[in-house]
């Protein structure tokens, strides 16, 4: 009897091993975004496209033969859960990874990706990320540059604010927004009254608002996430601050609404199309796909750009008839137009996505998103 | 002058939470010399519970009556889980070194925390609106329904507490035991009894902090109750661990402190002075 348990635990370790390698010829693809924490919506969001994208390419016979088969690593949202997830992910000899939400996670892991030769493809927005000069990194979404001038041009020209407050928190998306929106609306001669920080995730913002709020500010733009803004937004309608608010892209999720309920109608928001604004036929399958399996829409337009982003390095691998990442990276970076679910993609020799197409939707009283000016 | 006063009915508001939940750890370390780490949490998941009996007990419909059976269920629902917690944590530990006992509840920290997780998932859940979102305007200072009940319900709570302790048989056997438990089992007090009605005193008011948590805020998270864990833990320090009436005075410190501190030295700076852990810290959670 001993001697057959012994035998069995002798040979678990061989029966361990022999499972990575067969699965050895297949493709793996790794996801690295917040499954749990703060922003768990969008990373589950991320999860979820990733995966079904992998399952309708599998359908359609794989890559070049290879199975896809997605690793997802939990980030937490954290900077250094991130750097251990770029390890643990590189460990398991993925070729590209999808991710990770915010640009700070997506920063952490950059340097362990580009050492490892490892393709990563992020909606960070920060524009630090791209300036580092690592090929295995893209942006699948637009820079904050390219918000900050839509938003300066949208606040000081076209709604003519007179007194305007500026509000991030300390990641460096949202400084780094704020900072470039600052910036912008100098330039075209607005009257900023304030710049503040607020703590993510700190849910009281009464004071800092109450500080506001003696400004006497006819805006208030948010650079920062949905599960903040959406409480600041509430909070600042609860002061009786009187002022505008227009929060940056991050706050493009459904929870923002809820968050402020009541306060969320008459809120702006500047962000590129939403999911169900895109004309494009790839993107009204892509979601009637996603309907289907997860019975809800995605959480923002963050998870679909993540998907293009995969989409990008997939055409690149079958295009160059190779899993080579160095090669696929080659390619992309000259990149011209390859129909995307978020519209077309084309990539500059820094890994950027060009081109954007900003918005400004004012919420309804039903949480709807209306478009009130565009590019 | 109006942003002094607001910053201080803000500061009361957020004050009398700390207040409410740092009794918890005031209390228990008292009688028991322990700092109770799963404290925060269950402030955390008494949240999610009232936000449960809302929704699947109730069937989320508002009326007076409901807004009490949240707030009397989910104290008696995280009350019983206290009560487990001390049986299942930290009674097999009772004549253990300390550090075991503070182990074990860094331990059931983890356990409350993810067993939330696993329970109504890892995103944020929207808490309903229990209460009319009413405001006045007093002087130049808004001030909501939720405040005005936050700030009167912990008062009511605090002053019921404070004169328990010190006028009622009962609340002598609990001051004894926290001198010393030896001599408490002398004069015929059954100090395992006492422990266990600290715990159900303890975790009940943590339970009316987390609902007011869910309804000042709105949104709840599975890890909330480590950030508010922290701030009543400074609250309870600040009022001398162990000292009751301290605990409250310290709690409504720190929130006057925090609005004060925010409001007119610099929101940047904020975060190097309260207990919150400052933007650039690595063990921050949220570094966005």
């Amino acid at each position: 009897m001993l001697k057959a348990k012994t035998l069995f635990m002798a040979s678990l370790p061989l029966l361990l091993m022999s499972s990575p390698l067969l699965a050895n010829d297949t493709l793996k693809v790794g996801v690295q975004a917040p499954i749990t924490g703060e922003y768990a919506n969008e990373g589950q969001g991320i999860d979820q496209s990733v995966r079904l994208l992998a399952e309708q390419i599998n359908a359609n016979g794989g890559v070049m033969g290879k199975q896809i088969e997605v690793i997802t690593c939990d980030d937490e949202g954290t900077a250094m859960k991130a750097a251990i997830c770029a390890k643990e992910l590189v460990n398991n000899e993925v070729k590209m990874v999808i991710g990770s939400y915010t640009s700070t996670c997506a920063e952490a892991a950059q340097p362990t990706y580009f050492k490892a030769g490892v393709l990563q493809t992020s909606d960070g927005t920060s524009d630090t990320l791209t300036q580092h000069g690592y090929w295995t990194f893209f942006r699948n979404s637009f820079p904050n540059s390219a918000e900050a001038t839509f938003a300066a041009d949208y606040i000081v020209t076209n709604k003519q604010y007179k007194r305007i407050a500026i509000l991030s928190d300390f990641s460096s998306y949202a400084d780094g927004l704020a900072n470039e929106v600052e910036g912008a609306i100098k330039k075209l001669g607005g009257n900023i009254v304030a710049r503040e920080k607020v703590k993510a995730g700190s849910q009281n913002f009464t004071p800092v608002l109450t500080q506001l709020k003696s400004k006497q500010p006819d805006v208030i733009f948010f650079a920062g996430y949905y599960s903040d803004g959406g409480l600041i937004r509430s909070q600042q309608v609860a002061l009786g601050i009187k002022a505008d608010f227009i929060g940056g892209d991050a706050n493009d999720n459904v929870d923002f609404a809820k968050l402020a309920g009541t306060a969320a109608a008459g809120a702006y928001i500047i962000n590129v199309p939403t999911p169900e604004l895109l004309p494009y036929d790839l993107a009204k399958d892509f979601l009637a796909a996603y309907q289907a399996k997860y019975n809800m829409m995605p959480p923002s337009i963050w998870t679909i750009l993540n998907v293009d982003g995969m989409r990008a390095f997939i055409h690149a691998m079958e295009t160059n008839k190779s899993f080579d990442t160095k090669a696929a990276a080659d390619y992309l970076h000259t990149l011209k137009d390859y129909p995307g679910i978020t519209g077309p993609i084309s990539f500059a020799e820094d890994g950027n996505r060009v081109g954007s197409g900003y918005m400004t939707y004012e919420i309804q009283a039903d949480n709807s998103y209306k478009i009130v000016y565009k590019q | 002058m109006d942003i002094f006063l607001q910053q201080l009915v803000n500061g009361l508001t957020i004050g009398s939470m700390f207040a409410l939940i740092a009794l918890g750890y005031t209390m228990v370390y008292g009688v028991m010399k322990l700092i109770n780490f799963a404290h925060g949490d269950l402030v955390a998941a008494s949240a999610f519970v009232g936000l449960m009996i809302y929704t699947n007990v109730l069937g989320g419909s508002i009326s007076l009556f409901s807004v009490i059976a949240v707030f009397l269920l989910t104290a008696v629902v995280i009350a019983i889980v206290g009560v487990l917690l001390e049986r299942i944590a930290y009674r097999p530990l009772r004549s253990a070194p300390r550090l075991s006992a503070v182990v074990s509840a860094l331990g059931a920290s983890m356990v409350i925390q993810n067993g939330i997780m696993l329970l109504w998932g890892p995103q944020m859940r929207i808490f309903p609106d229990l209460l009319p979102q009413v405001y006045w305007e007093v002087g130049g200072v808004i001030i909501s329904l939720i405040q005005v009940i936050i700030m009167l319900l912990s008062f009511i709570l605090m002053t019921g507490l404070y004169f328990f302790i010190e006028k009622t048989k009962m609340g002598t056997a609990i001051r004894a035991s926290s001198i010393d438990q030896d001599a408490a089992r002398l004069m015929g007090i059954n100090v395992d009894n006492i422990i266990v009605l600290i715990f159900i005193i303890g975790t009940s008011l943590g339970a009316v902090g987390g609902i007011f948590v869910g309804l000042y805020y709105r949104g709840i998270t599975f890890n909330m109750g480590w950030q508010y864990g922290l701030y009543a833990f400074v609250a309870a320090i600040m009022g001398g661990i162990g000292n009751i009436p301290g605990a409250m005075i310290g709690g409504m410190l720190l929130g006057l402190f925090n609005a004060f501190i925010a409001g007119y030295v610099s929101s940047t700076w904020f975060y190097l002075y309260s207990p919150h852990c400052h933007p650039y810290c690595p063990t921050n959670r949220y570094s966005g």
